[in-house]
């Protein structure tokens, strides 16, 4: 995002693997941090440090992260995004998607995990 | 009587005569050995024709997420007909949460290959395609629950009456499948029209290229017939992963696949064994299959883990004499390509290879 700052736009979605226990409440704390402004840090957070993503576990990222501790964990509590959450599992089933993470750039579907490079060229392609 | 030196001479001539014809069958050998064909129609096996019913119902299971025990991978997640049949990344997709080992191979020609896996473990396309719906790191799905699934569905009951004549078992859903597989071809690549008398097919460049492929490259040693594979094992000693090896995820999916295949020291392996787990031979030591080069500019990255992102990449590989490793085949030693040469091996590898790929559109899925 740096390298093409003003450039791009991303845009995330969520998409919770429904096999697994925690990553509902990882969704909700990541937009909990999103509140706050820190949605980046903490989804990178969430990355590093994946499968081990409790309750306990995301408070204490979140402290980690200095983030305002009685607003993040109420977000918790009460799965206070839900809505939006649901929203956007709907989006990708609707879309047919089924794999983790997905990307499109500017249309052009790219499925799985993929070296920096991978993006670049068609970045560099779309910005043409 | 019987002239003594005439004798002498005759049988000298003899020994002679048998030296030439010893010379001549190696000679032979090699120059066959070197030979590339022009690409003919796929072998089918007797116990599995072909027939357009059969080849449908396989590209719908190709497609089907139901081969995955979570509903969210199919054949299609990582030989992807928009990425040359393969899903271009080092290291194949994996089931949800799991990480794979090895490189996805592609599937453009693969009814040409015998045996299949980088390691050689199906011996056909019909052995082939029940592996990765059992893997635990692939689509795990379980095989009995998967023919009650399809069973569930009215449109594959009829259809598997229709091709088959009999219900749906594990058995008739590879053998579409393969049927399937069978139909991803690349054809009519400029080598090919080459190699039936078009001496115009080539460019001048991609010309050298083939002369050096199957000369002073000596590529066509292992890569050769109409599939650029003599389908045997080598190590060639491709250096290893650096990310898989870091990845306890990916050496959880090692050592559960060296234990499944009985290798009893599977707990301190780090590297993969290759072909050795399914010969528990030593000279099969990271040996792995000699892949098909038809349509490389579609198939990358290379080699069984992918570690190779470009043919450039390759070429200078090969060009070093192979990488370093102590069972490594004694077919390789340093090339000394000038950089003309490793141009014009680069565009017969890219362009002469390039030919009419068989496309597929998702079908609709019951």
């Amino acid at each position: 995002m740096k390298e093409y700052e003003g450039r791009m736009r991303l845009i995330v979605k969520h998409y919770p693997y429904k096999y697994r226990d925690f990553s509902h409440i990882a969704a909700e704390a990541s937009l909990a941090a999103l509140d706050q402004g820190r949605f980046c840090e903490m989804h990178e957070h969430l990355l590093k440090k994946s499968p081990k993503l409790n309750k306990a576990n995301l408070i204490s990222y979140a402290k980690e992260l200095g983030l305002d501790m009685a607003k993040f964990t109420d977000s918790l509590n009460i799965m206070k995004h839900i809505k939006i959450i649901e929203r956007d599992k709907k989006l990708a089933i609707d879309m047919d998607l089924y794999n983790t993470p997905t990307f499109f750039i500017n249309g052009r579907k790219v499925v799985g995990n993929r070296p920096y490079e991978y993006f670049k060229k068609i970045i560099e392609e779309e910005l043409k | 009587m019987i002239n003594p030196i005439v004798e002498i001479l005759n049988s000298k001539s003899l020994r002679l005569a048998a030296a030439v014809i010893c010379l001549l069958t190696i000679l032979i050998t090699t120059a066959s050995a070197a030979h590339l064909e022009s690409l003919k129609i796929p072998p089918v096996p007797a116990d599995n024709p072909q027939t357009p019913e059969k080849i449908e119902l396989g590209k719908r299971l190709f497609f089907d997420r139901r081969l995955s025990g979570d509903g969210t991978m199919s054949c299609v997640t990582c030989h992807d007909p928009e990425t040359g049949y393969s899903d271009r990344l080092a290291i194949s997709l994996s089931y949800p949460t799991t990480k794979n080992w090895r490189n996805s191979p592609s599937l453009i020609n693969t009814a040409y290959n015998d045996p299949l896996f980088w390691d050689g473990r199906a011996k056909s396309l019909e052995e082939q395609a029940l592996f990765p719906m059992m893997s635990a790191f692939e689509m795990n799905q379980n095989l009995d629950f998967l023919e009650e699934e399809l069973k569930g569905v009215p449109e594959y009951v009829d259809a598997f009456q229709k091709v088959f004549g009999r219900e749906i078992t594990r058995q008739r859903i590879a053998m579409a499948l393969a049927s399937f597989e069978r139909t991803i071809v690349s054809r009519n690549a400029p080598l090919d029209k080459y190699l039936d008398g078009d001496n115009t097919a080539l460019t001048p460049e991609q010309k050298k290229g083939y002369e050096i492929f199957t000369g002073k490259g000596k590529c066509a040693q292992c890569h050769t017939g109409a599939n650029f594979t003599n389908n045997k094992f080598y190590n060639i000693g491709v250096p290893e992963n650096s990310v898989l090896i870091n990845d306890p995820r990916v050496t959880a999916t090692m050592r559960f696949t060296a234990k499944v295949s009985g290798y009893k020291e599977y707990r301190s392996l780090t590297e993969d064994p290759g072909r050795y787990l399914v010969t528990k031979d030593k000279k099969d030591w990271k040996a792995f299959k000699t892949p098909g080069l038809r349509e490389l500019a579609l198939t990358y990255p290379y080699m069984h883990n992918g570690v190779f992102e470009t043919i450039d990449d390759v070429i200078e590989f090969f060009n070093r004499g192979g990488g370093v490793d102590k069972n490594k085949t004694p077919l390789l030693a340093p090339l000394n390509l000038s950089d003309a040469e490793k141009r014009a091996i680069r565009a017969f590898l890219l362009e002469a290879l390039k030919g009419d790929v068989t496309v597929v559109k998702m079908p609709d899925v019951p």
